[in-house]
């Protein structure tokens, strides 16, 4: 019996009165959000318009944390057929570039870069019953890609969401990134972790909004 | 019309749909944001919670048999413009048959932590809307009434032969969320 005070925490405090937990054997995380609607052409559009808007391109991301609270695995730079350099390839960072780890406990199910699509348009799903040891604490994360170059922030996409859904897919918190105003000028997000704790998982949401859209920003403090 | 309460204020509330809201102005000024939380204590003839889901507040926002209900936590006053920014709706038809008493706290996030006070908020208040018609029954204005305190209870909802009244307590406590839980939960309180 213990009730918890701090903020951004969950208590596992389900939502019907049975009492029931979730299995967190496996856990899926959903990003989800609506394809931009174009602000109508029209006369003034022609006139101002000009640029092409960009699409909203949300990235789901997940951090592996050793005990130490840090990625220890970075990965390496991978040179491509078409001669683009990925940082961070095959590393405890899993995100658009290096959508698989290579343990495959964990991975990405795909780079959704418009949001078409009902439900989850990105879902990045860890065994975390099958993780080595050595992982303690998995951080995710969602950010909009090129945010601050496009002026893009979670204030203006559509039904945007993340969410977290344990191994029944009974969901286990959910987050609306749209319409809150506290997300307005937020590009990311620590959206929730997921930790060891006497021997077993455990899922905290977090929610804390953060302005930069950069990945290596985001890392720097793990 | 609204009565501005007197504290031991008894009032007949008649209401069984009502919310109890809570607004204030973000801090415009520089330094930390105002972190103002309502939440909600319903106890049992023992003056307990008769198990932790009795407790509505940020991190639970459901009481077990959906009759409280809180619409979330405001981090900064910024949810309304002055409206309210965190309410908690009360359907006093559903609530279970052991809850005795429904006790309406509104305290300062981190208020030690921030040296925060209710008089540095801009246009705090506690209130209670009928839901029925959306009048407003009773207000606080928590600036003038507790503004070198950190931690207010505001009132009770309690049963008294089978009917439920209301009585403004308007206690103010330089403490925080936890102070008033320990009086009702014996469990371990993680700050």
């Amino acid at each position: 019996m213990a009730i918890n005070l701090v903020k951004g925490q969950t208590i596992d405090l389900r939502k019907n009165d049975k009492g029931e937990s979730f299995d967190l054997s496996s856990v899926t995380i959903g990003l989800g959000w609506d394809v931009r609607k174009t602000h109508g052409g029209g006369f003034l559009g022609k006139l101002f318009g000009g640029a092409e808007e960009a699409e909203y391109d949300l990235d789901a991301i997940a951090f592996l944390l050793d005990k130490n609270g840090k990625v220890a695995n970075r990965g390496y730079a991978k040179q491509t057929a078409n001669g683009r350099t990925i940082n961070m390839f095959e590393g405890d960072v899993i995100y658009f570039n290096s959508m698989r780890h290579p343990s495959g406990h964990i991975w990405l199910t795909g780079d959704n870069r418009t949001g078409a699509g009902e439900g989850d348009d990105e879902q990045i799903i860890v065994k975390l019953d099958s993780l080595d040891p050595k992982y303690d604490r998995i951080l995710f994360l969602v950010a909009i890609y090129q945010g601050r170059k496009n002026n893009q922030h979670f204030g203006m996409v559509e039904n945007a969401f993340i969410r977290a859904v344990d191994s029944h897919g009974k969901e286990i918190a959910k987050f609306s990134l749209s319409g809150d105003s506290t997300y307005n000028g937020m590009c990311s997000m620590t959206f929730a972790e997921v930790y060891r704790k006497d021997g077993t998982w455990k899922f905290r949401a977090i929610g804390e909004p953060h302005s930069t859209d950069s990945l290596s920003e985001l890392l720097r403090n793990y | 019309m609204a009565i501005n309460l007197q504290k031991g204020q008894k009032i007949d509330i008649g209401l069984s749909k009502m919310t109890v809201g809570l607004g204030w102005n973000p801090n415009e000024g520089t330094g930390y944001d105002f972190d103002l939380d309502v939440s909600a204590i319903m106890i049992d003839a023992n003056r307990l919670v008769p198990q932790d889901e009795f407790f509505v507040f940020y991190n639970n926002v459901d009481s077990p048999e959906q009759s409280v209900h809180h619409t979330g936590d405001d981090p900064t006053g910024g949810n309304s413009d002055g409206g309210d920014d965190e309410s908690i709706t009360v359907d006093l038809t559903k609530v279970d048959a052991r809850i005795q008493e429904i006790l309406f706290v509104v305290t300062i996030h981190e208020a030690q932590a921030r040296r925060q006070n209710f008089g540095q908020v801009r246009d705090s208040y506690i209130r209670i809307l009928d839901n029925q018609t959306g009048a407003e029954v009773c207000k606080y204005e928590l600036g003038e009434d507790f503004s070198i305190e950190t931690a207010i209870e505001f009132g009770r909802l309690y049963k008294r032969n089978g009917a439920w009244k209301f009585e403004a307590s308007g206690v103010g406590y330089k403490e925080d969320l936890a102070f008033f839980l320990s009086k009702y939960f014996k469990g371990q309180i993680i700050k």
